[in-house]
């Protein structure tokens, strides 16, 4: 595979991702609205409460909820959305890699998801001063290896979600609240102050959101350094790269099927 | 016709049981960090079960109102691209009707989701936290909850006419209204805290919504030695839904007009 076309297909997708973004002003202001009203509400409770130590808890949940979202539904759910409107199957006829083309719709859709985490941070920030012992180093890798993992899993759900029809909005609508709660977004959901039984921690940490939480609380509430967080990290990454693995291995597959069976293009099932 | 597009897509059980995930989620997020909370922050904070409950109970509601006052909203942009919506229109001159019939569908299938939901995160805590959280469920009880969601339905469908309205000419952004709805009831309705939290008008306006009213008056239907007054929650709440509902059918019956004048009804890119 020549590494040129692959670097136009996929600067391509991530620039028609950013247009459809940044093209619409008000869209912009659109998407920030669920990421900055729970975080705030989450912060409201915490402080509520007596417990302003943790209210940066909500605000960093609401930074990485944005992505979640994102990652959910401008990714997962994005090949079937180009498959009903005919475009998957163009995708397919060009020269263009499926892969590319994924990895392209995730750093149109990191960069394009930044506004809204600014926006959670900046009303966060100017409303409850949280306190931060942040070791900088560290928030900076955790926080891209986190990305890095979470839009891996999102282009193996998109690849997985092919093979579905209507079902695949009602999957992501499943998905949204368990994994926030389970990946504990605004509270330790494994380890030490984690509420779920060790089963339960054990399946969380499936999800690279988990893993990428309790290392971003660690570098950004606790100073931890690098050398502190390794493991998690470790297995951030080692997450981004089974993922991007098994999407491609999906795609391919899925491919062949279809190919096969003649239901690349089938529209609506 | 709203029962069946929200719930025969596939069988029955499975329907209502996808539809119990997301509220059963976002309440034991929220009674999750309340207990987090507390239970890590010194002793000057202490956990207490009957804000457990309190949390729990509001949780849950203000969910139910979420899930179903959007659907106006949805029901007339997904029948615009689906090309019904004009039809709908032309057998009544009016669509009106049709989105309260299937804020009706809804409000019965998000309040059996919601009893769904509130009981197992009420059994799941319990184990999970170790906590009796004091709910009084009995007929009686369960009658004034469910009395309460009713009174609340004119706000609801209210709002629903107001989304609707702007749907009418809107052909992208109305998908990421029920994100809205949600995270607005969250902070303004009293769900996870006292309004009073709020800062000043907020506040005043906050406590005087009838949805803030209508949770009031569940949280004092089941949460035993709650200080509110049910009735006067209720007459608050009807008072305010009147409002709501009378000035969003204003709304959206001159929507509707401008839209037919502007002729958008039938066009699915505004």
């Amino acid at each position: 595979m020549e590494a040129r076309p692959w670097l136009r297909t996929m600067k391509a997708r991530a620039l028609v991702r950013l247009w459809s973004i940044f093209g619409e002003r008000l869209w912009i202001v659109v998407s920030m609205g669920f990421p900055v009203l729970t975080s705030l509400a989450l912060s409201l409770l915490y402080y509520s409460i007596g417990a302003t130590g943790y209210i940066g808890f909500a605000i960093l949940g609401g930074v990485m909820v944005s992505f979640w979202g994102n990652v959910l539904w401008s990714m997962a759910s994005q090949f079937n959305w180009d498959k009903q409107e005919g475009l998957f199957e163009i995708y397919l006829t060009s020269p263009g890699s499926l892969s590319a083309i994924l990895i392209g719709m995730s750093i149109g859709g990191i960069i394009g998801t930044v506004p809204s985490a600014i926006a959670v941070i900046l009303i966060g920030w100017v409303l409850f001063h949280p306190v931060v012992a942040a070791s900088w180093g560290a928030v900076a890798l955790a926080f891209g290896l986190t990305l890095a993992s979470l839009y891996s899993m999102g282009m193996t759900l998109s690849s997985l979600y092919l093979t579905y029809g209507r079902e695949a909005e009602s999957i992501n609508n499943v998905l949204q609240d368990p994994v926030s709660m389970l990946s504990g977004i605004y509270f330790p959901s494994i380890g030490a102050g984690s509420p779920f039984p060790i089963a339960l921690q054990a399946a969380a940490s499936l999800i690279p959101l988990t893993i990428g939480m309790e290392a971003l609380r660690g570098a950004l509430f606790s100073a931890q350094s690098v050398a502190s967080i390794w493991p998690e990290l470790a297995v951030l990454a080692a997450m981004a790269v089974i993922f991007l693995f098994v999407s491609r291995a999906a795609l391919d597959t899925l491919e062949r099927m279809g190919r096969r069976d003649g239901t690349i293009a089938v529209r609506i099932r | 016709m709203g029962i069946q597009h929200d719930l025969a897509w596939t069988r029955l059980p499975v329907a209502l049981a996808l539809r119990v995930v997301s509220p059963f989620a976002a309440a034991m997020t929220v009674s999750i960090i309340y207990w987090f909370g507390t239970s890590n922050s010194g002793p000057t904070v202490a956990f207490d079960p009957s804000q457990l409950a309190y949390v729990l109970v509001g949780s849950v509601l203000y969910a139910q109102v979420a899930s179903y006052a959007w659907v106006p909203t949805v029901a007339v942009a997904e029948g615009k691209n689906l090309a019904v919506f004009p039809h709908i229109y032309l057998t009544a001159r009016s669509t009106a009707l049709y989105l309260a019939g299937r804020a009706v569908s809804a409000f019965v299938i998000s309040t059996i989701a919601s009893a769904g939901a509130l009981a197992a995160s009420y059994y799941v805590l319990g184990s999970f936290l170790h906590a009796t959280i004091p709910l009084n469920v009995t007929a009686l009880t369960a009658a004034m909850v469910l009395f309460a969601l009713v009174v609340d339905f004119p706000a609801a469908l209210g709002m629903g006419y107001f989304l609707g309205a702007y749907s009418l000419y809107a052909s992208k952004f109305e998908w990421s209204l029920p994100g809205y709805i949600a995270g607005l009831l969250m902070v303004f309705s009293g769900a996870l805290f006292p309004t009073s939290v709020l800062p000043f008008p907020l506040s005043t306006m906050a406590h005087y919504l009838p949805f803030t009213q209508f949770i009031a008056a569940a949280r004092d239907a089941i949460i035993p030695g709650t200080s509110g007054n049910y009735l006067l929650s209720l007459g608050l709440c009807i008072l305010g839904g009147g409002v709501l509902l009378l000035s969003g059918l204003l709304v959206y019956f001159a929507a509707e007009r401008k839209a037919r004048r502007d002729g958008v009804i039938d066009r699915r890119m505004a």
